[in-house]
């Protein structure tokens, strides 16, 4: 009895050492090197990229050691949240451009400007370095741009006798029905049903088909809808047709299953974004190319989102930590080469003429895409909508809803979710 | 009667459901024995091509699952000996002693069961910082430690415990609380069984908060760990079958060792209702 | 009655450590909840004051409406069929098979896994075109189902994986009930010529009675906070018809940094749980006594 308790008592002074536990701080002012964190929300194919390039950062000098925590995307933005209300947040965080909006009026993130020098600032491309600036200030680093692309299957349009990659909405419908009847197998691969992900590819495909005719998904000043007219229409109705009229593309398609429904070849033309290629070009005899976004409603544009590096605002911010995440920033900005293999392009232009850069298949063929990327809509109420629209957007084209009726529906949900922030 | 066909029926009925009831966690280690390309094919076999144990190799080289393991243990661990400490007196009180306010007091306890958890989540993120405690094990179990449906138990054991093996005591000159470690204790041992394991159970499958609580990877438990496997964009089945099964072997085992134990003692708070 | 009255007194003590934890970490961020509803605050920028501006809103949106109901269908369609199977499966474990051993483990074994794990198994065995539902259904040449992505389907898989998760759990708490009832009753009725299903239907079914109202009680909580199940396996979709509350809920607090509503939502559905609760009791639990 007496020895149980022993144990028993040791276990909890043990345990309870481990429980309280907040593992390895840098001690200040010692030597060696400054450990600082990260959080990423990559995980999977990505995420192991990503870790490769933090492993070769913390070779590539011995001043600073970065430790990347990974958190899985669905859950990523609950955490920095929470974490950033209590200023608990690592030193470098990723955030999407599209969500930067709902951490900069609250003063969350550190204003950038003097840490990188005009030379730096010009390496990079333009839209996508405005695209973080509010107010004048620069906010987070662009740390790539992920547009929506056109995916083909190589094979399939041979067998249908097709030598050119489609480019119109007609032109796609055609060379669909061509291959639909040559070889019995899908036109497009368009996701239109929840799945793990929502149908957010329709969404993107809306945005970029509105800008493609001159249109935009929200006015200017980003205060109301402004796709319930003649452009939403046709944008809409084509996405309907390729499934109902035309049949050319699964209905209750997800996310996943659209991606596995082109890698096995079932589908000739698979839009998705260019972080699909890393997945793709591992697949085992799958032939295909990658293209911009065709010019589907005429004009050139593309839905695109952009991963972008930000330094958190600290209750007591270290000078030397800050130097030390910009250090970061600039080295993994200009490494982009080594990201571009999970299929996203990189934002400086020094990264574009790297050798290594062009070496890569399939980027060089969808790089232009950058150049026509449509920035996300500036208003907190974004995440919202985009949600919104999603669920919207799948229903109409799932059922076939009257696309007048669904437009009208659609403007009123997002009249509604702005008037609520 | 031996023969009767009806019988043999309901033998060959009952023998299907158990093939129901088990095949979905047999599919769970077939899909994880194989290769994704044999996951996601147009061929499909039941069985795997090329049988590997890769998706294993992989969950224990380029993860940190025994890490998580051993966290979750911790704070399972933690969980349910701070649950225990605490549930079974007040249980005895609810069971035993007639105190002014009982009954308001138990249903407040009660109500706590009903609350959705979103909604303490931001409160308690905060108050945790305030203590310095975020980013640590502790943090983790601690909203977990008040369990409702545990007292529950053994307040329905313990009222099923006769009063007259207290009057004895008492009668001795047995304080309340001699009584209540050295009869009340000993003789609720089932029902304490119970307890241990369902929040044993309980904090092992925490999701949300420790998500939100704990920064390292290296510090995560392993629900959050595993969550870490459906990949940015796409999923791996056979790889998340890999750890989803790696994952619940110790609860396997925890209740291969408990589990007499745990069907008796949930049994015991079924009985009075 | 005990002599040496100090009853308040020991009830307060043997009380103490639990309250202690429990106002720590329930009752305090319960009211900081309570608090937080009725302010504008996206958890970053300083909250505004705005009384019952949050309460009154969610009666007028829409999203709020249908996520209660698929709340309540979900409450509807897996409260009966949780609480039949777990009794029927306890009859099983209770009877004459030579199996019953095997049976109670089987049914009870998949209550220990985890949530996830449960979810993104089911997600996978209903996938439409590689999952093996579908697989052998083709195999014996039927039309595959669309378990995850039809709206008809869909919350009724969510459903059929609830019920292979936790309907052990019932069945543990009847076969007790059960197990409870003298055998001379059964023996009894035999000998007037009662069928089996007779004794079940005037025999079992009365007398475990106060098991079937705790099974209901804590069935209805469970169901009532789901979100776990439907969140990894469907994500709400498809196009939202499987969004239960308390995905609402947070989506709302933690995606839409709309915190405030989100607390607002939560306690409403607190006072629709604690006021089903009550009712069943008042309804149910009074015959008993």
């Amino acid at each position: 009895m007496k020895k149980k308790l022993l144990v028993v008592a040791l276990i909890t002074v043990l345990a309870t050492g481990m429980l309280f536990a907040q593992g390895t701080k840098e001690q200040a002012g010692s030597q060696g090197p400054l450990e600082i964190t990260f959080w990423s929300l990559f995980t999977g194919g990505d995420g192991e990229f990503f870790d490769a390039m933090v492993k070769e950062f913390n070779a590539s000098q011995d001043q600073i050691v970065m430790k990347n925590d990974m958190v899985k995307f669905d859950n990523y933005y609950t955490k920095l949240t929470t974490a950033l209300a209590a200023k608990t947040a690592p030193d470098v965080v990723v955030i999407h451009q599209g969500n930067l909006l709902n951490y900069v009026p609250s003063g969350s993130l550190l204003p950038l400007d003097s840490y990188f020098d005009a030379a730096t600032l010009n390496d990079f491309q333009a839209a996508p370095l405005d695209a973080c600036k509010f107010d004048g200030k620069l906010y987070s680093i662009p740390f790539d741009v992920h547009p929506i692309v056109m995916y083909y299957n190589k094979d399939l349009m041979a067998a249908a006798g097709i030598t050119k990659v489609p480019q119109s909405a007609q032109e796609i419908i055609d060379a669909s029905l061509a291959v639909k009847k040559a070889t019995g197998k899908w036109g497009t691969a368009i996701d239109n049903t929840t799945g793990v992900y929502k149908a957010y590819t329709l969404t993107r495909m809306f945005i970029s088909m509105l800008a493609q005719q001159g249109g935009s998904l929200l006015t200017d000043d980003a205060s109301a809808p402004n796709f319930n007219n003649a452009y939403g229409e046709k944008a809409l109705v084509w996405m309907q047709d390729l499934v109902h009229k035309y049949q050319v593309n699964p209905t209750e398609l997800d996310y996943d299953a659209a991606m596995n429904t082109f890698k096995l070849g079932d589908a000739a033309f698979y839009f998705n974004g260019v972080w699909a290629t890393g997945t793709l070009e591992q697949q085992a005899g799958l032939n295909f190319g990658a293209a911009p976004l065709p010019p589907i409603m005429g004009g050139q544009a593309a839905w695109a989102g952009s991963h972008t590096l930000a330094i958190p605002v600290q209750k007591n911010q270290d000078p030397a930590r800050v130097e030390a995440a910009v250090t970061f920033i600039k080295w993994m900005t200009s490494h982009g080469e080594m990201w571009a293999k999970a299929g996203h392009i990189p934002t400086r232009k020094s990264v574009a003429q790297k050798d290594a850069m062009k070496a890569l298949p399939y980027r060089a063929d969808y790089a232009a895409a950058a150049a026509f990327a449509l920035p996300t809509p500036r208003t907190p109420a974004w995440e919202e909508i985009y949600g919104t629209l999603s669920d919207k957007l799948e229903y109409a084209v799932t059922k076939n809803q009257n696309p007048k009726a669904a437009l009208a529906d659609m403007d009123k949900t997002v009249r509604d979710i702005i008037a609520s922030y | 009667m031996r023969h009767n066909p009806k019988k043999i029926l309901l033998r060959i009925f009952e023998l299907l459901i158990i093939f129901i009831w088990v095949f979905p966690l047999i599919w769970m280690v077939i899909t994880s024995l194989k290769l994704e390309q044999d996951v996601i094919t147009k061929t499909f076999t039941f069985w795997p091509r090329n049988p590997t144990f890769a998706n294993y190799t992989k969950a224990f080289t380029s993860t940190y699952i025994l890490n998580w393991m051993g966290n979750s243990f911790i704070v399972s661990l933690g969980a349910m000996l701070i649950t225990l400490v605490v549930d079974a007196p007040i249980a005895y009180a609810f069971a035993k002693i007639k105190f002014r306010g009982r009954n308001v007091l138990f249903w407040a306890v009660m109500g706590g069961m009903m609350v959705p958890f979103q909604v303490l989540i931001v409160p308690l993120y905060l108050q945790f910082n305030s203590y310095g405690m975020i980013n640590t094990l502790a943090a983790a179990l601690l909203p977990r430690v008040a369990l409702p449906i545990g007292i529950f138990i053994l307040k329905q054991f313990y009222e099923g415990i006769p009063i007259d093996l207290e009057e004895a005591a008492f009668i001795d000159g047995s304080s309340r609380y001699r009584i209540f470690s050295k009869i009340i204790l000993p003789l609720g041992q089932s029902a304490m069984a119970t307890v241990i394991i369902l929040s044993f159970i309980n904090a092992w499958n925490d999701f949300l908060w420790p998500l939100i609580v704990i920064n390292d990877t290296i510090k995560y438990t392993i629900t959050v760990g595993i969550a870490n496997f459906q990949g940015t964009h796409g999923t791996q089945y056979s790889l998340i079958m890999a750890g989803a099964a790696v994952a619940s072997i110790p609860q396997i085992l925890f209740y291969i060792f408990f589990r007499k134990k745990i069907i008796a003692g949930i049994a015991t708070s079924g009985l009075k209702g | 009655m005990i002599p040496g009255n100090k009853d308040t007194r020991d009830g307060i003590v043997f009380s103490i450590p639990f309250l202690f934890v429990y106002l720590a970490f329930m009752i305090y961020p319960l009211l900081s909840g309570l608090y937080i509803s009725f302010f504008k605050w996206d958890i970053l920028s300083s909250a505004n004051f705005i009384g019952f501006t949050n309460y009154k809103t969610l009666f007028t949106d829409e999203k709020f409406y249908t996520s209660l109901w698929h709340t309540f269908e979900f409450v509807l369609m897996t409260t009966p069929t949780l609480l039949v199977v777990g009794f029927l499966m306890a009859l099983a474990v209770t009877g004459t098979s030579p199996y019953k051993g095997i049976l109670e483990n089987i049914f009870f074994f998949p209550y220990i896994f985890s949530m996830t794990v449960v979810s993104t198994l089911w997600a996978w065995l209903m996938q439409k075109d590689w999952g093996v539902f579908n697989q052998a259904l083709m195999h014996i040449n039927l039309q595959p189902v669309s378990w995850l992505t039809n709206e008809n389907l869909a919350m009724w898989s969510v459903g059929l994986t609830t019920l292979w998760w936790t309907a052990g759990f019932n069945m543990v708490l009847f076969s007790a009930g059960i197990k409870q009832i003298p055998k001379e009753v059964y023996e009894s009725a035999a000998i007037d010529g009662a069928t089996y299903l007779q004794s079940v239907r005037h025999i079992t079914i009365p007398l475990v009675r106060s098991t079937t109202v705790l099974c209901l009680i804590l069935q209805i909580i469970a169901s009532f906070n789901v979100f776990g199940q439907v969140y990894v396996m469907t994500g709400g979709g498809p196009h939202g018809t499987t969004r239960v509350l308390v995905q609402y809920i947070y989506e709302t607090g933690f995606r839409y940094y709309k915190m405030g509503y989100s607390a607002a939502m939560s306690y409403i559905l607190f006072l629709i749980i604690l006021g089903v609760s009550v009712l069943q009791y008042a309804l149910l639990g009074r015959k008993d006594q």
